[in-house]
């Protein structure tokens, strides 16, 4: 996927005045994750999850939000990085990826960034089985004064969760 | 999101359908009252021409232009049959029905102005135009008969003046009714008097009397024609309506043209517009009937299953105060309140699941179409017998149904009805009697295709099957007869029609059951050589929500539809034998095939614990006990689909809520039967493709 083609995808977050794109960041695992703004319709504390059997791995099984029933995918798995141990997904994001409602679970949220697009690195450096899923890296400013600045993963959610553009 | 030029064109072209499944059921009303001879109510022909004249109109609207073109043909055409320029025969109704199929092709074309479309079209509207005129032959004419007055016959329209000739030919006699209407209510009064009249005269025309009437009020000289005698006439109006005076008729005839040119203002000023008006007419048919986008109802349907989730929290929270004694009063009024509540939850989901049903005779009607044009084709004399047209099923069923019945009613006629000399050599009735039987049976609807034709070549189906190797020859042999008729829904088999033709049955009857089964109904078979063939398929009555047995597998939760499961009994591990490689019980001395559902999902399974119960599942003619761990009860459970990414995983039928967040999956049994039974061992030849 080429650099611009990326930057599309990112394009309708963008405040047409500012330029800047808002940007909600998780912790995941280890790292921190960016997902535009714009296709996250809700943050939910983690509902009861129903295991769906014979489901591949990554799909951790189904919740029930207000009646309808979402699939619920676990970010590390599906971006096939190791996961070693369970680890407590305190928190669901309801990504639209243009064709559904999907869950996204995340174990926290940070905060939402207001993103100069020249803070955005369209990097093809990313691991190659990450940038199918991964629009580019980001800066963000450190949580704590102590820390050094933070790189942000910014996750393109249609081509995640397998919807088309 | 949807764009909304989108939605304007779907509303389009659902309005089309129907107008053109309209023009259907009436034209075969039309085609039924020519065959037998019998009087044609002009009433049908004013509707086909209602539908052909609105189609024509918004199809215009929507750049459908070949579509237009038809319809203004056809309505030149259906306008000189109203008014008597031409008559009903066999070649206008050939070209009458072609209409039908060719309204559907063009209405389903992705460019609506495709010129593709053009030469065929032009070569069908020349068509029309060549039923040409047949005018009318009149020795004398019967307006001559009566003396009705020069003022009134001038007003006439050209379509009333029709009538008038019509009924008078007919032997009806004329009548005059005055009567004073109120002007305010005077369009339903009038239909009122259609209606009261409508088996017993026509009222050919209304027109304002020169005398009474007031401000609020106008008095009508009504023309009709009446079938009953003076007497019965009178009964229906006098006193209510009006008074009856017959007109007189004249004994010897009149010098005077029966037009006059002269006409009195205030006749023409004041008549009321004539019903038969065709766009008013058909604004008013539709008026007490509104067309829903099914994904609405759908979502009501999940208010009422959240609002239902908020009556269990209640619940909840007052059984938590139940515990202190200090609240018994209000506790008591919220239970009152409560059950009020719950009742007319009930009510408003049978209200919901009430509108999405549809009846039957929606989707038969397109399949008498379907059995006249087979028959005709195969040149088989064919009767078609609807019972049950009423029987109500979801709207989504009855979408789905059309397809599968089509094909089998297709079939019964290719290939089980015989042709009308062979009929009779076996002294059958030269016309094949094809039956269309619907009712409902407890949760579900049973929908029956039957045929007296030669019935279906059990041996044929198993030679075929052998021949194609879906059949080893050492299972071959084993097969009952009623196992050899179900080798017709193998998909190697029925594909070819060499064998379709000496079987009796047609091709396609994979495609027939499984999208029966997609559906969560089943389809069974029964055929008697010579006396005929009969179709069986049971589905649900609604897929929005079902009845379900909740169990509980290694302390998960899931819903079994109620439909497929017969009965649920204790499992004791010790009368568990293998044969072949399978667990087995002895139910009442049958043999049943049991399966640990722990199993088969993967979970550890708890083959040690006590309690645990085999629910009988039964499809069809096959039966198969799932091993479970609990039961928790019975419960009415909305069904939702699992979201795309999980769609392709088989054995779940979709996910419902339960209460409390709490989600269980819901089992698809006829894939878990096709999974275990077509999986592996001697079946596994059975269900294999070549």
């Amino acid at each position: 996927m080429s650099a611009s083609a990326q930057k599309a995808t990112l394009a309708p977050d963008s405040d047409s005045e500012t330029g800047t794109v808002a940007v909600l960041a998780v912790l995941a695992g280890d790292e921190a994750y960016g997902f535009p703004l714009s296709a996250v319709r809700e943050i939910l504390v983690s509902p009861p999850l129903t295991e769906v059997p014979r489901a591949p791995e990554h799909f951790l099984g189904v919740i029930s939000v207000r009646g309808q029933i979402i699939t619920l995918i676990d970010l590390l798995r599906m971006l096939h990085l190791e996961v070693t141990e369970s680890r407590p997904h305190t928190r669901v994001l309801l990504v639209d990826n243009g064709q559904e409602l999907v869950g996204v679970a995340v174990d926290r949220v940070v905060e939402v960034y207001r993103m100069e697009p020249d803070q955005i690195e369209y990097a093809s450096a990313v691991d190659a089985e990450l940038s199918e899923y991964v629009v580019g890296l980001a800066r963000v400013p450190a949580q704590s004064p102590s820390d050094a600045e933070e790189m942000l993963i910014l996750i393109d959610p249609v081509s995640l969760l397998g919807g088309t553009k | 999101m949807s764009d909304p030029r989108d939605n304007v064109q779907e509303e389009f072209l659902a309005e089309a359908h129907e107008l053109v499944e309209a023009l259907s059921r009436d034209l075969l009303l039309l085609d039924e009252a020519y065959h037998h001879d019998t009087r044609i109510d002009p009433n049908l022909i004013n509707e086909i021409f209602r539908s052909v004249h609105t189609l024509k109109g918004i199809a215009g609207m929507f750049g459908y232009k070949h579509v237009g073109l038809v319809a203004h043909a056809l309505e030149d055409l259906l306008d000189d049959l109203r008014l008597g320029r031409t008559s009903v025969e066999q070649r206008l109704l050939d070209v009458l029905f072609d209409s039908v199929e060719r309204f559907q092709r063009l209405l389903a074309l992705e460019d609506p102005q495709s010129s593709a479309e053009d030469s065929g079209v032009q070569a069908y509207v020349a068509a029309i135009r060549a039923i040409g005129l047949q005018p009318e032959e009149e020795a004398d004419d019967p307006l001559q008969r009566y003396a009705i007055e020069a003022a009134v016959l001038s007003v006439l329209t050209e379509y009333e003046e029709h009538r008038l000739r019509a009924c008078i030919r007919e032997g009806l006699k004329l009548y005059r009714l005055r009567a004073t209407f109120d002007l305010t209510a005077i369009d339903d009064s009038i239909e009122s008097l259609r209606e009261v009249t409508r088996d017993d005269a026509e009222i050919i025309s209304y027109l304002p009397s020169l005398e009474g009437g007031n401000e609020d009020s106008i008095e009508l000289v009504v023309l009709i024609a009446s079938r009953v005698s003076e007497a019965e006439l009178k009964a229906h109006f006098d006193g209510r309506y009006g008074i009856v005076e017959p007109i007189a008729e004249r004994t010897h005839l009149p010098t005077l043209p029966p037009r006059l040119t002269s006409v009195p203002a205030a006749a023409m000023s004041m008549a009321p517009q004539p019903g038969e008006d065709p766009g008013q007419a058909s604004l008013t048919s539709v008026a007490n009937s509104v067309r829903v986008d099914i994904r609405k109802l759908d979502h009501l349907m999940n208010v009422v299953g959240e609002l239902a989730l908020v009556r269990g929290a209640i619940d909840r929270t007052v059984n938590r105060f139940k515990a202190e004694p200090t609240h018994r009063q209000s506790l008591m009024d919220l239970d009152r309140i409560g059950r009020g509540f719950e009742r007319q939850l009930a009510e408003l989901r049978t209200g919901i699941l009430d509108v999405r049903m549809v009846p039957l005779g929606q989707v038969f009607n397109k399949l008498a179409r379907i059995v006249r044009q087979a028959a005709r084709e195969h040149d088989k004399q064919v009767r078609l017998v609807i019972t049950g047209a009423s029987t109500e099923v979801d709207k989504l069923i009855v979408e789905d149904l059309t397809d599968p019945l089509m094909h089998l009613i297709r079939n019964a006629i290719d290939h089980g009805i015989e042709p009308a000399g062979e009929r009779q050599r076996v002294s059958k009735p030269a016309e094949g009697t094809l039956a269309l039987n619907a009712y409902h049976k407890g949760s579900n609807v049973v929908i029956e295709v039957e045929d007296d034709g030669a019935g279906m070549n059990a041996h044929a189906l198993r030679e075929a099957a052998l021949a194609r190797g879906l059949l080893g020859s050492e299972v071959s042999h084993e097969l009952t007869r009623q196992e050899m008729l179900n080798l017709v829904f193998l998909p190697g088999l029925s594909t070819s029609s060499e064998i379709t033709n000496f079987s009796g049955r047609g091709v396609g009857m994979d495609v027939v059951k499984t999208n029966v089964l997609r559906m969560g109904g089943i389809i069974s078979i029964a055929s008697e050589p010579g006396t005929g063939t009969k179709i069986t398929l049971t589905l649900p009555i609604t897929l929005a929500i079902i009845r379900a047995l909740i169990v509980t597998v290694a302390s998960r939760t899931f819903a079994l539809p109620i439909t497929a499961v017969r009965e649920a009994i204790p499992y004791s591990p010790e009368a568990v034998r293998t044969i072949q490689g399978r667990e087995v019980i002895t139910l009442r001395g049958q043999t049943l095939a049991i399966c640990d559902l722990a199993g088969l999902f993967g979970f550890q399974s708890s083959s040690g614990q006590e309690g645990r119960f085999v629910i009988v599942g039964s499809m069809g003619n096959r039966e198969l006990g799932f091993v479970v761990d609990g039961l928790i009860g019975q419960q009415d459970v909305i069904i939702k689909p699992l979201g795309k990414s999980l769609s392709a995983i088989r054995g779940f039928a979709g996910a419902t809520d339960l209460g409390a967040q709490k989600v269980a999956l819901v089992l698809d049994a006829p894939a878990l039967f096709a999974e275990y039974f077509e999986g592996s061992g001697a079946l596994r030849s059975l269900g294999a493709r070549p």
